[in-house]
């Protein structure tokens, strides 16, 4: 669902503020809304700027707890596709905003927006038992929501979107292997490493501690 | 003729311990293997295993001084060669991860296959030392994003220790999802074992402390395990040369 969507669409009103902060884990903000039946929407910052797509902004709208839409206001996505692009390792900074239910129903009749409602929980937070609960509260007539009408099943598209990504997953594994021998180095693993092509700036060159192994 | 893989996920609650004994009792019909719980703050081999009352543990072997033979740690159970680790958080605290070096030598000596079960996290020398210690590594995720993101970065680890990817194993996957194992298998090093279906039966199997592949060998998900151990090309090794290795293996080269 990643077809450029008419910003008249995701007219939201701006509603009362409810919380804001940077959290470490989304899942929490998420579970708040779930267990008070917020109706509403949340907007999500990853504050990792070399994992997002830069200046990922997520907007999660929610109906009595469960969510409803997601677009990305960096790239103009939504759907499952706006998960992918905002899903990061955290931390986020969250606005949660509750917004009366008649004032939201013009934006949730965009179907293209519309997620499953256990994918935010299962591709931002990654926690099964949330998702599971979070599906146990969505009514019955969401179940199709997000499916993309063949058949792959619910947020695999989010999925798909992110493993399509090559940029992103670049920078993913560029980023661990920074850190493995960052790591190494501060363990004393330094010699088990592999052989590097490339030159290493800034890895001393004095020997670690001798080591138990 | 010995190969070890380390079981690996990045992500605690993947299902790693099932997806290891699955692969050993699979893997088990045409190799001797052994199969290590190398996760030694979070045994969880011993519960799926039924040696829940095991005295002698990897815990013990892993103690600087004591004369336990790796082999009065290692239980015969389902085919296989279970070598699991204690619950005590004494024994957890007297034990020297380093050591597991040394224990994963002596099984080399006398297996065809190693699986060590490791650690969710790596965010101690303890935890990445069954990557670093492995031939291979055989990442397990669910195909989520935070899954996937955690499994890639265990691939990057490993492969800076020289560890390359023997496969990846989709796990728990809840809708069949073919464009994401198509699609994940161009981004790790190896090849996508199996996608294995969240089912109650993994579930009822750990539960009566049995693996999975003898507490529901016809189920769907044994199958696909039973798959993905055959995708898993077992590469011949001199047992006694993979020992020297593990032997020699990160001890800083100081002049």
């Amino acid at each position: 669902m990643t077809a450029p969507t008419d910003e008249a669409t995701l007219s939201i009103p701006r509603g009362e503020l409810l919380r804001s902060r940077v959290v470490a884990d989304v899942g929490e903000t998420l579970e708040r809304v779930l267990d008070r039946e917020i109706t509403g929407y949340a907007t999500l910052v990853p504050q990792e700027t070399l994992l997002s797509a830069g200046d990922a902004r997520g907007v999660l709208t929610f109906e009595t707890g469960v969510p409803v839409l997601a677009y990305d206001t960096a790239t103009d996505r939504g759907g499952p596709a706006a998960l992918a692009s905002i899903a990061v390792p955290g931390p986020y900074r969250v606005e949660l905003y509750a917004v009366a239910r008649s004032k939201l129903e013009t934006a949730h009749a965009t179907t293209a927006l519309r997620v499953p409602p256990d994918a935010p929980a299962t591709e931002l937070a990654g926690d099964p038992a949330l998702a599971a609960r979070t599906r146990d509260a969505a009514p019955a007539d969401r179940e199709s929501d997000g499916r993309g009408g063949d058949e792959r099943g619910g947020d695999g598209d989010a999925v798909t979107a992110f493993l399509s990504d090559d940029d992103r997953i670049a920078a993913i594994r560029e980023q661990a292997r920074e850190e493995a021998r960052a790591r190494a180095a501060e363990w004393g693993l330094d010699e088990a490493l592999a052989e590097s092509t490339e030159a290493e700036p800034g890895d001393p060159d004095e020997t670690t501690e001798p080591d138990r192994f | 003729m010995v190969e070890a893989f380390a079981v690996a996920s990045g992500k605690g609650g993947t299902g790693k311990t099932t997806s290891t004994l699955a692969l050993g009792m699979a893997l088990a019909v045409e190799y001797d293997v052994t199969v290590v719980d190398a996760d030694t703050g979070m045994a969880n081999l011993l519960f799926h295993t039924g040696l829940d009352d095991a005295t002698v543990t990897l815990h013990d072997l892993l103690v600087e001084g004591t004369a336990t033979d790796v082999t009065e740690a290692t239980y015969e159970r389902f085919g296989l060669s279970v070598v699991p680790c204690g619950t005590s958080l004494a024994g957890f605290e007297a034990a020297d991860p380093a050591r597991l070096r040394d224990v994963v030598a002596d099984l080399a000596t006398d297996t065809d296959v190693l699986l060590l079960d490791s650690p969710a996290a790596l965010g101690s020398k303890s935890a990445v030392l069954p990557v670093v210690l492995a031939d291979r590594v055989v990442i397990v995720v669910e195909p989520t994003i935070p899954a996937l993101s955690d499994g890639l970065k265990v691939q990057e680890y490993a492969r800076s220790y020289g560890t390359e990817t023997a496969g990846v194993l989709l796990n728990r996957v809840r809708e069949a999802t073919e464009s994401v194992a198509t699609q994940a298998g161009r981004h790790f090093g190896g090849p996508v074992l199996a996608s294995v279906p969240d089912s109650d039966v993994v579930r009822a199997a750990r539960r009566a402390g049995m693996p999975l592949l003898a507490h529901a060998p016809d189920s769907e998900p044994a199958d696909r395990y039973r798959e993905a151990a055959a995708r898993l090309e077992v590469r011949d090794g001199d047992g006694e040369a993979v020992a020297a290795r593990f032997k020699s293996a990160v001890v800083p080269d100081t002049p």
